[in-house]
């Protein structure tokens, strides 16, 4: 499904010297697999993410995104694509605060062209499958953290993505709570979801099928 | 679409010191606008209220070897136009006049005119009941019928419906009302400024006009303008070419009246251009102004937008993340921008209508057709399109901003987003310099015609105005027919007012000074011949009352005032001014030389010079002074004239006095316009005081908008730099070394702004030439006095930002993060 090769993203610093936050990235992801990014901080994994999510352009190298061959698209054309197939899910939940539960999860949809009574059907569908229509009137402050993560996963899928990126998902929840979300990951990566996740917890990293270690920008 | 403004909406509602101060902002910035073009729409654009009025054409007589360039016309010479000329549907001719209405509680004298049969279709307007002059009406003896004004109607006739046939008394005659004209009509405009006519007096009565048969004999007794409608396809040019033949055979046919050269013709002004113009160049000056004013409201909403651009970058890259295009994401900023200025806008509208109504309150009885100035559906329209296309201008840039997220910064923990971006900060930047420069611009504007105001409050109008009370008495010339109860009734008047306690002196005259009303008349110097070449002499006329020059204080140079003695059986007299005795008189004494009035020398009275007095600046404090000549009421009493009465208290305490003893020797006899003569000069100069009034305002709110912007800018470069400028607290810099350091970078923005403006306005302040009066456009003392004031106010705009922070613990700087 996805396919780097040699992908690099440097930084200048002034004085014609370059700081490089990813050397020389070779991956290969499956469809159906689930992926879990570790390593310490400032070893590249959040850039590495966006780099799989299209949301950074400023990388060298070849990605291939099932025949798709991302260095290639015009940023447009990336945006279009990442709409179809990408979905995320952030460790701040970056719900938006003055939206409802309902409107957050219509909002990806609203920028997909589909109709009113479709948006409204899969937005019935996602509360009801991850049980939070009683909640749809709320705002995210109105919500728990975890409440908040979950919401967060529903607009991530709601429109169908062939990949979806977590960057440190459970990061800032209880880890009861965490252990749901993973749990949802898990049984969301039965049905034919890819994942991408980025943790530092070894434990969320066995939800995983494998893990990929990132140091100081290299894969170890 | 409705998502965006429903999000735009409880976006306002979350914000509401932004909503509040942007919607200020905007109100202000449309507020002004709609008020101008209000007064646009209806000076400039609205047509005339009559029947297709650019074909309606005014005309007047010149006789330019007299410097006589607009004066009405006589009766014979109506008929000669009106009989020899075809380029004209129709011709009308009317002059002003003044009805003593009696019966009820008090008589009351209504203003009005008299015009042909001809008048109300050449305007082209219908009265509401009844009906218009029909020419039976315009014979001797059949002219007492009358039209009134709906306002009259309603106002002294409660609305009657069976008004018409009504009898009234008017001027001591009984009249009959046969027509009812619609509110909306008005004639003669004041703006005519033609006989009689003056500032805020409208037409309430129209009588019909009958020459008599003397009237259609004299040829130099020049009362009467002529109103015509253009023949249809037939050009003003083509026009003015027939009556310049008409004219030609007028010189020849009558030697005597006329010179031989073309000195002496008639211009066909259109109507549209006499009303219009003198007010065209001040109303598209305000309309410049107020476009400024604007401009800097929306410097200031894009630095408030870009700011709270910042403050919501997470919540655009989340909605790119989660697929939003660039278009979706401007779309949206715009939907919120044209959201807030439409709110904005109504509240403008809201303000508009309010200044307006100011405005009316303030100008309607000094300002020609003002009160006809109100927001009807194109000025709505144009409100609507301007509040639409601010809210696009100062959406635009902040939308471009937000619709380019850095995702990978924005959506990290902590990320630092762009909103600090050097980048931006140039546009905050520039965008604080141009709201400097055009505050400037518009603050020399304004300090340029204040000075001007000033100055002319300080001219020497000749006369002193403190404490002088005037009003108008207009003697009907049925009670009084003849020069005899005319001059009975002055001397009994002023020996009757002069007796009442506090009253100093009293006077009459027929012209008073800056009152809007003139009078002139050629004379002939004893001993020097007149001819082609050297035409008799026409200057400025009055007739005044003994006391008059003393009631004025009007200085007495040589010889000696009008005295009760200077009467109908004794030689006649003339008082002249300075500038006519140096004008005529340059080398030798003017006292004892003798002129006299009217075309035909024979036949008049030669009237010996008694005195000189002081010039007065007729014409308004902003006219040189002219040569004017004065003759005793007494002598020749005229039937309209101007009570002056000096008092040693409050004159407005004294009107019902006055009144009382006027009702004495004719109870039926009403008194108009009362006014204290300080009310008369302030009234003068009216239209200038309400233009310096209004850019006055205008650069007033640019000046606080401008504030507030630099005041927000600084506050938001403030807080970007508080972690800084902790750093730097914590390594020793002093207070004073922060605030030389912030407020140093602020001042260079706003030298810079000022630099800029100063230069604009260099280019422009000379638009104002015509409106300055001993100023120049230059002036270098308002440029500077304006420049300190401003840079000196966005100073303190800078520093209260940068006070705030350097008050601050540095520890808290330091923990500070944007």
């Amino acid at each position: 499904m996805i396919r780097l090769h040699n992908i690099e993203r440097s930084y200048p610093l002034g004085r014609g010297q370059i700081f490089y936050v990813l050397r020389d990235i070779d991956l290969d992801i499956a469809t159906g697999d689930f992926v879990s990014v570790m390593g310490p901080s400032g070893a590249g994994k959040s850039t590495l993410l966006h780099i799989l999510g299209m949301h950074d352009h400023g990388w060298t190298g070849e990605y291939f995104f099932d025949e798709a061959a991302v260095h290639h698209l015009k940023s447009k054309e990336r945006a279009s694509l990442r709409n179809e197939q990408v979905g995320f899910v952030f460790q701040q939940y970056h719900l938006l605060d003055d939206l409802t539960v309902y409107e957050n999860l219509d909002i990806p949809l609203s920028y997909r062209h589909y109709s009113k009574s479709e948006r409204a059907a899969l937005v019935a569908d996602a509360l009801d499958r991850f049980q939070i229509v009683g909640k749809k009137d709320l705002y995210p402050r109105q919500l728990s953290g975890g409440q908040q993560q979950l919401v967060g996963v529903a607009r991530a899928i709601i429109a169908s993505p062939k990949l979806l990126l977590a960057d440190e998902p459970t990061g800032n929840l209880h880890s009861s709570q965490g252990e749901e979300i993973m749990e949802l990951f898990r049984k969301l990566n039965e049905e034919g979801v890819t994942i991408v996740q980025v943790t530092h917890s070894e434990k969320n990293a066995s939800y995983g099928k494998r893990i990929v270690q990132l140091r100081d920008g290299w894969i170890v | 679409m409705l998502n965006d403004l429903r999000f735009a909406f409880r976006l306002l509602l979350k914000n509401p010191a932004f909503t509040a101060v942007a919607v200020v902002a905007i109100a202000l910035g449309i507020g002004a606008n709609t008020a101008v073009l209000s007064l646009v729409n209806a000076l400039l654009i609205r047509p005339l209220p009559y029947r297709a009025p650019a074909r309606i054409v005014l005309m007047l007589e010149h006789f330019r070897a007299q410097h006589l360039d607009a004066i009405p016309v006589s009766a014979p010479e109506f008929v000669d136009y009106q009989t020899n000329c075809r380029s004209f549907d129709e011709m009308a001719v009317f002059q002003p006049g003044t009805f003593n209405v009696s019966g009820g509680d008090r008589p009351e004298r209504i203003f009005g005119a008299v015009g042909s049969a001809e008048l109300f279709n050449v305007l082209g307007v219908a009265p509401i009941r009844g009906r218009v002059f029909e020419p039976p009406d315009c014979t001797a003896g059949h002219d007492d019928v009358l039209i009134i004004s709906e306002r009259l109607w309603k106002r002294r006739f409660n609305a009657d419906p069976q008004i018409i046939g009504s009898k009234i008394v008017a001027n001591g005659r009984g009249f009959t009302i046969v027509g009812v004209m619609p509110a909306s009509f008005e004639f003669p405009i004041p703006l005519f400024g033609i006989q009689g006519a003056q500032f805020g007096e409208r037409a309430d009565v129209w009588q019909p006009l009958a020459f008599t048969a003397q009237e259609l004999k004299i040829r130099y007794s020049r009362g009467y303008a002529i109103v015509a409608r253009l023949a249809q396809g037939v050009s003003a040019k083509q026009a003015q070419a027939e009556l310049d033949t008409v004219t030609a055979a007028m010189r020849r046919n009558y030697p005597d009246n006329y010179p031989k050269d073309d000195s002496f013709g008639i211009t066909a002004f259109p109507l549209n251009q006499v009303v219009l113009g003198p007010m065209k160049p001040l109303l598209l000056i305000l309309l410049a102004a107020v476009f400024l004013v604007l401009l800097i409201a929306c410097a200031n909403l894009t630095t408030m937008m870009l700011a709270r651009a910042a403050s919501r970058e997470r919540e655009m890259g989340i909605r790119v993340a989660l697929g939003a295009g660039r278009w979706r994401l401007l779309r949206q900023v715009l939907v919120e921008s044209i959201f807030l200025s439409l709110c904005g806008g109504i509240a403008g509208v809201l303000l508009g209508i309010w200044g307006l109504d100011l405005l009316k309150r303030i100008g309607t009885q000094t300002v020609p057709r003002l009160s006809e100035v109100n927001l009807d559906w194109h000025v709505l329209i144009a409100t609507f399109v301007i509040a639409v296309g601010t809210g696009i201008v100062f959406g635009l840039v902040p939308g471009l901003v937000s619709g380019d997220p850095n995702l990978t910064e924005t959506l990290k923990e902590g990320g630092r987003g762009l909103s600090s971006g050097p980048r931006r900060n140039h546009l905050r930047q520039a965008l604080v310099i141009a709201e400097v420069a055009l505050a400037l611009v518009l603050l020399t504007s304004a300090g340029l015609l204040i000075k001007s105001f000033v100055q002319l409050q300080n001219v020497d109008a000749g006369f002193n105005p403190q404490n002088v009370l005037t009003m108008e008495i207009s003697l009907p010339a049925l009670t009084y027919s003849d020069n005899a109860t005319r001059a009975r009734f002055y001397n009994e008047a002023q020996k009757r007012i002069a007796s009442i306690p506090g009253i100093k002196k009293a006077g009459f005259t027929n012209i008073l000074p800056m009152s809007g009303t003139n009078s002139d008349s050629s004379f002939n110097i004893e001993g020097r011949m007149s001819d082609d070449k050297n035409p008799s002499p026409d200057e400025e006329f009055r007739q005044v009352s003994p006391g008059f020059f003393e009631a004025m204080e009007i200085s007495l140079l040589r010889g000696r005032p009008f005295s009760e003695s200077d009467n109908a059986d004794a030689p006649p007299v003339t008082i002249i001014n300075a500038a006519l005795a140096k004008r005529y008189w340059p080398n030798e004494d003017a006292i004892g030389k003798r002129i006299n009035v009217g075309a035909s020398a024979a036949k008049e009275k030669w009237a010996t010079i008694i005195g000189i007095v002081g010039n007065v600046r007729h014409r308004g404090l902003d006219y040189d002074p002219l040569p004017e000549y004065y003759m005793p009421i007494t002598q020749t009493p005229n039937s309209q004239a101007v009570l002056v009465v000096r008092s040693s208290q409050d004159a407005a305490s004294l009107i019902s006095a006055i009144r009382t003893a006027l009702r004495e020797i004719d109870p039926a006899q009403p008194i108009a316009h009362v006014r204290t003569l300080e009310q008369v000069v302030a009234d003068s100069v009216a239209p200038r005081r309400l233009s310096i009034w209004l850019l006055g305002l205008f650069a007033a709110i640019a000046l606080s908008l401008a504030s507030i912007g630099i005041y927000g800018v600084m506050s938001f470069l403030v807080v970007q730099r508080t972690h800084e400028l902790g750093v730097r607290m914590a390594l020793g810099a002093q207070r004073r070394d922060i605030l030389r350091l912030v407020v140093g970078h602020a001042a260079k923005l706003i030298l810079t702004g000022t630099l800029i403006g100063l230069a604009f306005a260099f280019a422009t302040t000379h638009l104002l030439a015509a409106m300055l009066y001993h100023v120049s456009p230059h002036d270098l003392t308002t440029f500077a006095f304006v420049t300190v004031v401003l840079g000196a106010i966005a100073l303190v705009a800078s520093y209260i930002p940068t006070s705030r922070v350097i008050r601050t613990d540095p520890m808290l700087a330091l923990a500070h993060t944007t």
